[in-house]
């Protein structure tokens, strides 16, 4: 007996068409792993940030980088800052004065930028330039203030290693890979700062 | 006599391999370091520290710790004392009763976190009350623990950080709005006190971060924290801006207040001398009702866990400031969040 596909127009249509079917679906099963693996892999680009709440501004970020000036920089929640005319963060502890004299100014670099903006109120800039990403003036606001400044990857600047040279010397394991559409890890008010 | 068996020559290459693993495994556990190296490798100017300035010299230390009461707050957060000595602290979602001798006497359960509160005392005109202050809002217990009232909840920028009581009076220090807002017993707003007025001579309070205190005085002035420039100010109950008798000023050194906003709670003495506490620095020191430094009741030696923890980063881990208050014996009472007690001072002869 032979087990051959019978022939005749009937059974070769419905052959076909059950073919056509068949082949729809693995292409659109094909496709729409295909679309799952792609959007997939658009999440899964990650990129390395600080969490500020982890960080414990040591100072590695600023030796450790593998570029020569490190992508690690101290920027400045605004929306905690006291604005305040003696800011620990700029002043060393026991300033001679309260003025822009460099030996009152905490940061080594001179990159913070203080401008008075009504009595007793000063706003502070950071000078990204300038800025080395040591931490100094992170400890200084912490200490006393608001913890307005913190220290973040800034992504037009770092290279996005696969294994970030600052990650793996980070004492505090604030490293994290992040979303590259959400690169930043902002800072929010503490209810207590 | 059994002769020992002789192990295959396999067995024993094995055992040894297994061996070498174990001992090259545990050598491995030991020595990677998971967690990275300190050491930036910076010179000293790109350091930062406090510690040359947390030694308080001998001479100021005039108070001796006579007992520590825990306290089984998470958060503790606010700190008073009623009639005979009873303690009361609040945290979390509870207020806590403690007699003299540390026992709990009595557990409040809140439906929201406390920030500060008051035990009206025989000069108010209701003894006994307990007065506990939310972020925008009041509620009124009864010396008993019933809650009696919840004042409608205040202007949605307010931020209600400290509490005085007088007469018929509740005085609430709102941080959000920079005022001290003076209520009747009902909680009805009756009074603004120092918003910035220049034709009366009110530059207004500085508040960069929520502490601002309030204490009335038995002179019936108010004494209010400008924590922004340092100092304490007297107001009336009308709100006239004593300025002469305004005190203090900004400094690390052990009669100034610290870093860029301080001192962070006060409280009054018997004899009228001012109690504060500091935040950045931690420090409880006593000022006589000229401002003039008189004795540190406790150091950073006393209140920090080490000197690492004076320039924390992280928010978890950063030392609240102590709350403090003291009692009808001239004895002052420190909350101390890091410790989770309330600790006693007594003034040494």
């Amino acid at each position: 007996m032979s087990n051959s596909r019978p022939t005749g127009s009937r059974l070769d249509r419905r052959t076909f068409l059950g073919d056509v079917v068949r082949g729809a679906g693995v292409v659109g099963l094909g496709g729409g792993a295909a679309a799952l693996a792609a959007a997939r892999g658009q999440r899964r680009e990650l990129v390395w940030q600080i969490d500020p709440h982890a960080c414990i501004a040591c100072g590695n970020c600023a030796t450790y980088c593998v570029l020569d000036e490190s992508a690690v920089k101290c920027v400045h929640s605004y929306g905690m800052c006291g604005y305040c005319e003696l800011c620990t963060g700029f002043f060393e502890a026991e300033p001679l004065a309260l003025d822009t004299g460099a030996e009152n100014q905490l940061c080594p670099t001179g990159a913070i930028i203080r401008e008075f903006i009504e009595e007793p109120y000063y706003e502070y800039h950071i000078d990204e330039s300038l800025c080395i990403g040591c931490g100094k003036c992170v400890k200084g606001c912490s200490a006393f203030g608001n913890a307005s400044l913190y220290l973040q990857v800034i992504h037009d600047r770092c290279e996005n290693c696969n294994e970030c040279a600052i990650a793996v010397a980070c004492p505090s394991e604030a490293f994290r890979r992040v979303p590259a559409d959400r690169p930043y890890l902002l800072k929010h008010q503490d209810p207590d700062a | 006599m059994n002769k020992p068996a002789n192990l295959p020559i396999s067995t024993l290459l094995i055992g040894a391999v297994v061996a070498v693993a174990v001992v090259v495994a545990a050598v491995a556990v030991w020595a990677i370091r998971p967690h990275g190296e300190l050491g930036s490798g910076l010179p000293g100017t790109f350091g930062y520290s406090v510690e040359e300035f947390t030694d308080v010299p001998a001479e100021w230390l005039r108070w001796r710790e006579v007992s520590s009461i825990p306290v089984d707050l998470a958060q503790p957060r606010a700190l008073a004392v009623g009639a005979e000595g009873t303690m009361y602290v609040a945290g979390d979602r509870a207020v806590l009763a403690f007699s003299p001798d540390g026992g709990v006497l009595e557990r409040i359960e809140l439906d929201a976190e406390p920030r500060r509160l008051a035990i009206a005392g025989e000069d108010h005109a209701r003894p006994g009350r307990m007065y506990v202050v939310f972020d925008r809002h009041v509620e009124v217990y009864q010396p008993d623990g019933t809650r009696e009232a919840s004042w409608p909840a205040f202007d949605e920028r307010a931020a209600l950080t400290g509490i005085a009581l007088g007469g018929d009076d509740v005085f609430l220090a709102d941080a959000g709005r920079r005022v001290v807002l003076r209520c009747d017993l009902d909680g009805n707003v009756v009074g603004e006190i120092g918003r910035r007025d220049e034709q009366r001579g009110i530059f207004g309070f500085v508040i960069p971060s929520p502490y601002f205190d309030v204490a009335l005085g038995a002179d019936g002035l108010l004494r209010v924290v400008n924590p922004g420039r340092h100092r304490i100010e007297y107001y009336t109950a009308d709100g006239y801006f004593e300025q002469p008798l305004t005190w203090g000023r900004p400094g690390v050194a052990i009669d100034g207040f610290c870093g860029c906003c301080n001192p962070a709670s006060i409280a009054l003495l018997p004899d009228g001398r001012t109690v504060t506490s500091e935040k950045g620095i931690p420090r409880v020191k006593v000022y006589t009702e000229q401002g003039d430094l008189q004795s540190v009741v406790a150091g950073p030696a006393d209140l920090a866990p080490d000197a690492a923890a004076l320039v924390e980063t992280r928010t978890d881990y950063r030392l609240r400031p102590p709350m403090v208050a003291a009692d009808s014996g001239g004895r002052v009472l420190v909350l101390d969040a890091a410790l989770g007690a309330v600790r006693v001072f007594e003034e040494m002869e």
